[in-house]
């Protein structure tokens, strides 16, 4: 083991080794460990390098807000290929056994790096550096400065494999949820469980206990503080708290929803069958306490990112939980209490306290008698001027500064700095509510201010420090929660000896005596902003932190600015001139630390990516060769292709068999509405343009449904079965918003009426039988109704049996042959499907998809809702004026229709089109011009809306919108295509049996 | 006749936490009718039919399920489908009102066993801890609209769009495994 691990500290299992790689070299761990722990118990603090410097870096922080130590990871190679991951936080990751972890960012080995010599050419790159440096010469920009930006860009690498693994999610109720399981977290949570409020509770990290963790040495109602801490939780598991370990609270959404992201299988050595490896969860929370705790803020000065410079609190925990000190000649610098203790921690465990520097000329004198008695120098009123070490820190420069002014240097040899800049409380959650921030002028930070959400903040979160007061804020936040949830609560507050209070100040940069050319000194390390950076942006005309963050990129990595805003708006203030809260705080937007895209898809992907409707008939068509088409949810058989056929032969082919003899198509998929009730009729007249009081029961008629504007929403056949009963059918598009709106109009515009409406959509199997064959193939299958050409008419409706099924029974046609529309009962209609397909057998029977279905709408000039009209096609512009009942008082779109714009000479009109060569077919969506020799830009007059290769007509066919269509019956018109102008003749879109003889069969 | 297919899942040593099955069909209804009317048609259908949007009346095998204030949905045996039919074809002269049979426009799995409950929060949003046995509600799992019946504190009842089913199916599939491997 190494000689920095400390045998039976911390809270790993010591008893347990985990082997790991990093870089490709093997090391050996202890269970609970992390990358990061792990490594420096090896002495290895260099773990990648930085973003556009590519400057050497270790942790700074031993948790999820580290900005330097990203790694990316794996499970190795073979079959467990696939789980790469980048930019993992080496400080979060969990040991496991083979795992495969490697450094990023580097051009070469991570000790020596090519791209360092960014680092060299710094005054190259200043802060918006990309807004200045590439813009000349232009021609640079797309052979050589953007493929080297690009080249250079991004963090990590990303993974090159389709993730295997699944991702879950789930929503959760719960009268309060606690975010954070600290101190804090912990007393709000027993507070509101023991007054019988449902509670969760969840952490980041792999066990709870937050700061308590890295404090052992507390004492808490007599205990030591890991002692209380698991008969707190034994205590909230006893009470049914739900407890969530690994899950971080992301975001928080209105009306107390809060995302959370467990991660379930990323520290297990080996994914058990069916885990998946992260899960969403969606609460819903009565109340929410908010106990994140505070951020600890690094000092600013030159050199602070140097590998072996981390935070103080960050020591203190690698040292207590993991049993790891950080180095063995330490030098503190602080402006807050808070890292004397640190020091004093790692110096009982045997490392060397070379000394601790205050920025404070007068720290606290308990503190300095202590660190005496110690034996540690104590540098009050001091700065810190630079570092030294190639990859390590291996000595600080001190200075002491009196009256402002900074006086002789000081070398102090270490081999890791330990800073503390004070203590940021976490207000990302609450920033996310849009809870308004308060600056507190005494303790130089924001705190939470007005709440908009049923919220409660309690702890460091809220500015409140030392363990005795976050306890007690805690029980009182916990208490007021179970309160307002109606409970009687009691704010019980536990004792605490040996507690470890404090306070601090806040700094800009520290003051130096190098040059200021000379001075790196960073605030943001995952995007190298520097101090320097943040004032050049301020010169350079930026006033508020919004422009001063995107001019410089501070704070805009994947950390959220979690280490640099603080200290990016002390600087930027002091650059301008005003106190902080007067340049203002950037927006902290979720997700509260990186999510997965995994993590965020949850179940959909794959088979569940998005819901896919299927007919009860398709079936049959996959085991027949159909290929589909999406047609808004659903999939529908488009053709059926033969042996070798492609799209175009198998059309053509099912188009000429279906004119010739019988053809079969799955309608199923056509929105039904049943429309029932005394005023059915007069509802019926109310929605849609045609007359329907003369329909007589048994009859059906094509029905056209505008919105108010006048202009075409809808169509579709409507049959009335009794004075009160129709059955309405919709697009398949349609479906869902004709019924909404039909349910709008009567609940609010039309309560008065007695109807009711019911989607039967999926009640109803549909088949469409068309051709001249189809009453020889169905007369025998149907009983209780004559469907003779005398006794069942074009456009008849009837109640009756088909093979032996309750059904009803259209004649319609939407292809001009004669035509049937059999629904039966959604089980059965597969059972129905085949046996048409038996009884068609003898006459060749031929099934269709949507491809043909269209083609043969077209060739009779039936429109497509939705392809040939646009939301701007009035039924006269669509050539349905006679659908339109001209007597009726009123219908939705009446008024509409007679909008000047609407009654206006020149509207664009459907039409039909034939090109001159019938064999060249045009393209939907093409241009159309009077006069192809006209200057560009052309004037166009429409478009084509539907084209087709017609195999009935053995030529090509188009519809058309164009202005004043109607009017232009037999004159040219000009389509000017990529390679050439196509010739095309306006006609009606009637092409085939214009008067509808071949209907009367 | 064609009817649905039945694929029971076999839970092997009957340890799983919960487990989806289809169910067999049933006739379904939907009624809907104003107040003044509600006395007479639920008569008719040998109900007293609930108000309160959520509560469910039953009648020997019948269930009359209040879905909304003008809004009832009806599950029986099938072979009563056509009395129910006839019942409200003999009351509509008196009490007009709709009443649509369904039966085939949705289908129904059964989820039950000790984790029913959290197997339904991975798509649906609602609090199941209000939910009451004996009560039923209209909601969504995912992004399909469903009908949820709590038939006990470890029995659920899933109506859903037939075209929906497969994926809701899946989903409830996908719940079952992680359960099932102790996540």
């Amino acid at each position: 083991m190494s000689q920095f691990r400390i045998p039976g500290k911390g809270r790993v299992d010591h008893a347990e080794t985990v082997s790991f790689s990093f870089d490709g070299k093997r090391y050996e761990g202890l269970r609970g460990d992390t990358v990061a722990s792990a490594l420096l118990a090896h002495g290895v603090h260099l773990m990648g390098r930085s973003f556009k410097y590519h400057r050497p870096r270790g942790p700074v922080t031993a948790d999820s807000a580290e900005p330097n130590a990203l790694i990316g990871t794996s499970r190795g190679a073979g079959e467990k290929e696939g789980r790469f991951e980048p930019n993992t936080r080496a400080t979060v990751q969990e040991l496991r056994q083979g795992l495969v972890a490697e450094s990023q960012n580097r051009l070469g080995s991570l000790s020596f790096d090519l791209g360092a010599v960014n680092d060299a050419l710094h005054p190259l790159f200043p802060a918006g550096f990309y807004y200045k440096t590439f813009m000349w010469p232009r021609s640079f920009w797309d052979k050589l400065y953007e493929p080297v930006i690009r080249h250079a860009a991004g963090l990590g690498r990303a993974p090159s494999k389709v993730d295997p693994d699944s991702y879950a999610s789930r929503y959760l109720h719960s009268d309060l949820l606690v975010v954070g399981a600290g101190p804090s977290g912990l007393m709000a949570a027993l507070a509101a469980a023991r007054a019988g409020v449902r509670v969760t509770l969840v952490d980041e990290n792999p066990e709870m206990g937050g700061a308590l963790l890295s404090d052992p040495g507390i004492e808490i109602e007599g205990r030591p503080a890991w002692d209380w801490l698991s008969g707190a939780l034994a205590e909230l598991n006893a009470l049914g708290v739900r407890l969530m370990t690994r899950t971080t609270a992301i975001g928080y959404y209105h009306q107390n929803m809060i995302g959370l992201c467990e991660k379930l299988t990323d520290h297990l050595d080996e994914i058990p069958e069916g885990a998946p490896r992260e899960r969403m969860w969606r609460v819903r929370a009565t109340r929410v306490v908010l106990a994140q705790g505070a951020l600890e803020k690094p000092l600013v000065f030159h050199g602070n990112d140097r590998p072996g410079v981390m935070l103080a609190g960050a020591a203190q925990s690698y040292l207590h939980r993991w049993g790891v000190r950080v180095g063995e000649r330490a030098v503190i610098v602080t402006s807050h209490d808070s890292a004397w203790y640190a020091a004093f921690d790692l110096a009982e465990a045997g490392s060397k306290v070379v000394a601790i520097v205050d920025t404070r000329a007068t720290p606290p004198e308990a503190l300095v008698s202590e660190a005496r008695a110690r034996g540690i120098e104590v540098l009050a009123g001091h700065t810190v001027t630079g570092t030294k070490g190639r990859l390590r820190v291996a000595s600080v420069t001190v200075n002491p500064v009196r009256g402002g002014t900074v006086g002789a240097a000081r070398l102090l040899h270490c081999d890791c700095l330990l800073m503390s800049g004070g203590w940021t409380p976490s207000l990302h959650l609450f920033s996310h509510t849009k809870g308004s921030l308060q600056w507190d002028a005494e303790s130089e930070t924001f705190l939470p201010g007005r709440m908009t959400e049923e919220c409660h903040i309690a702890g460091a979160g809220r500015g409140v420090w030392g363990y005795a007061e976050a306890l007690a804020d805690g029980a009182k936040a916990g208490a007021d929660a179970a309160t307002a949830l109606g409970r009687e609560a009691e704010a019980i507050t536990p004792d605490v000896a040996h507690d470890r209070p404090g306070t601090g100040e806040s700094h800009k940069e520290l003051p130096t005596d190098r040059k200021s050319h000379r001075v790196r000194a960073f605030v943001d390390y995952q995007n190298d902003v520097t101090a320097k950076d943040l004032r050049l942006a301020v010169r350079e005309g930026m006033r508020s932190i919004e422009h001063v963050k995107r001019y410089t990129t501070n704070g805009m990595a994947t950390d959220q600015g979690k280490m640099s805003n603080m200290n990016g708006l002390m600087i930027a203030a002091d650059a301008v001139g005003k106190p902080p809260p007067q340049v203002g705080l950037t927006t902290f937007r979720p997700p509260y630390t990186p999510t997965t895209f995994g993590a965020f898809a949850g179940y959909h992907r794959g088979a569940t990516f998005e819901v896919t409707r299927a007919t009860p008939i398709d079936g049959w068509a996959e085991e027949n060769g159909a290929v589909y088409e999406p047609v808004s949810l659903w999939r529908r058989a488009w053709y059926f292709p033969i042996g070798g056929e492609d799209m175009e032969e198998a059309v053509a082919r099912e188009c000429r068999a279906m004119r010739a003899s019988v053809g079969i198509f799955d309608a199923s998929t056509l929105g039904k509405i049943e429309v029932m009730g005394p005023d059915a009729v007069e509802f019926m007249n109310r929605m849609y343009t045609n007359p329907w009081t003369k329909l007589a029961p048994g009859r059906c008629r094509y029905g056209v449904l505008l919105g108010e504007d006048g202009y075409i929403r809808d169509d579709g056949v409507i049959g009335r079965l009794s004075d009160d009963l129709f059955h309405v059918t919709t697009t398949t598009g349609g479906a869902a918003r004709v019924l909404n709106m039909m349910e709008d109009y009567l609940q609010t515009e039309w309560p008065d009426l007695d109807v009711w409406l019911t989607s039967t959509t999926e009640q109803w199997a549909t088949v469409a039988l068309n051709g001249p064959r189809a009453r020889e193939v169905l007369a025998p299958l149907v009983e209780g109704q004559d469907i003779s050409a005398e006794a069942f008419p074009h456009m008849s409706v009837a109640e009756c049996t088909v093979a032996g099924f309750k059904a009803r029974l259209f004649r319609l046609s939407f292809t001009g042959e004669l035509g049937f529309e059999i629904n039966v009962p959604a089980r059965h209609g597969r059972a129905l499907w085949e046996a048409l397909m038996e009884a068609g057998k003898p006459h060749g029977i031929t099934p269709y998809g949507t491809e043909t279905m269209h083609v043969l709408r077209a060739e009779k000039g039936f429109i497509i809702v939705g392809q040939d009209t646009d939301g701007t096609v009035t039924p006269q512009d669509a050539g349905l004026g006679w659908a339109i009942g001209k007597k009726k008082p009123d219908f939705v779109g009446k008024r509409g229709l007679a909008r000047p714009d609407l009654v206006a000479e020149g509207r664009k009109q459907l039409v039909g089109l034939m090109t001159e060569d019938g064999a060249v077919k045009l393209e939907e969506g093409a241009q159309i011009v009077l006069d192809p020799e006209q200057p560009l830009p052309m004037k166009m007059v429409g478009h084509v809306t539907s084209s087709y290769h017609s195999a009935t007509l053995g030529r090509s066919i188009a519809m058309a919108l164009v202005e004043g269509g109607t009017e232009r019956m037999g004159e040219t018109v000009h389509v000017p295509m990529p390679d050439g102008v196509v010739r095309a003749k306006v006609t009606s879109t009637a092409f085939y049996d214009p008067d509808g003889d071949r209907l009367k069969l | 006749m064609t009817t649905q297919t039945h694929d029971f899942t076999v839970i092997e040593g009957g340890t799983a936490p919960v487990r989806v099955e289809d169910m067999a069909p049933v006739a379904r209804f939907s009624l809907r009718l104003r107040e003044a009317h509600r006395a007479a048609v639920g008569q008719a259908l040998g109900f007293d039919l609930p108000q309160r949007v959520g509560d469910v009346a039953r009648a020997k095998a019948r269930a009359a399920l209040c879905l909304g204030p003008d809004e009832w949905l009806i599950h029986a045996p099938e072979a009563e489908a056509e009395a129910i039919a006839a019942a409200g074809a003999g009351a509509y002269a008196e009490a007009p009102h709709s009443l649509v049979e369904i039966s085939d426009r949705e289908i129904s799995y059964a989820i039950t066993g000790p984790a029913a409950r959290e197997l339904l929060t991975i798509a649906c949003p609602r609090d199941l801890d209000r939910l009451a046995t004996g009560r039923a509600v209209r909601t969504v799992f995912d992004t399909a609209q469903v009908v949820l019946w709590r038939d006990g504190e470890d029995a659920f009842r899933l109506d859903v769009w037939r075209s929906f089913a497969p994926h809701v199916r899946a989903l409830l599939d996908a719940g079952q495994a992680e359960l099932s491997a102790g996540f």
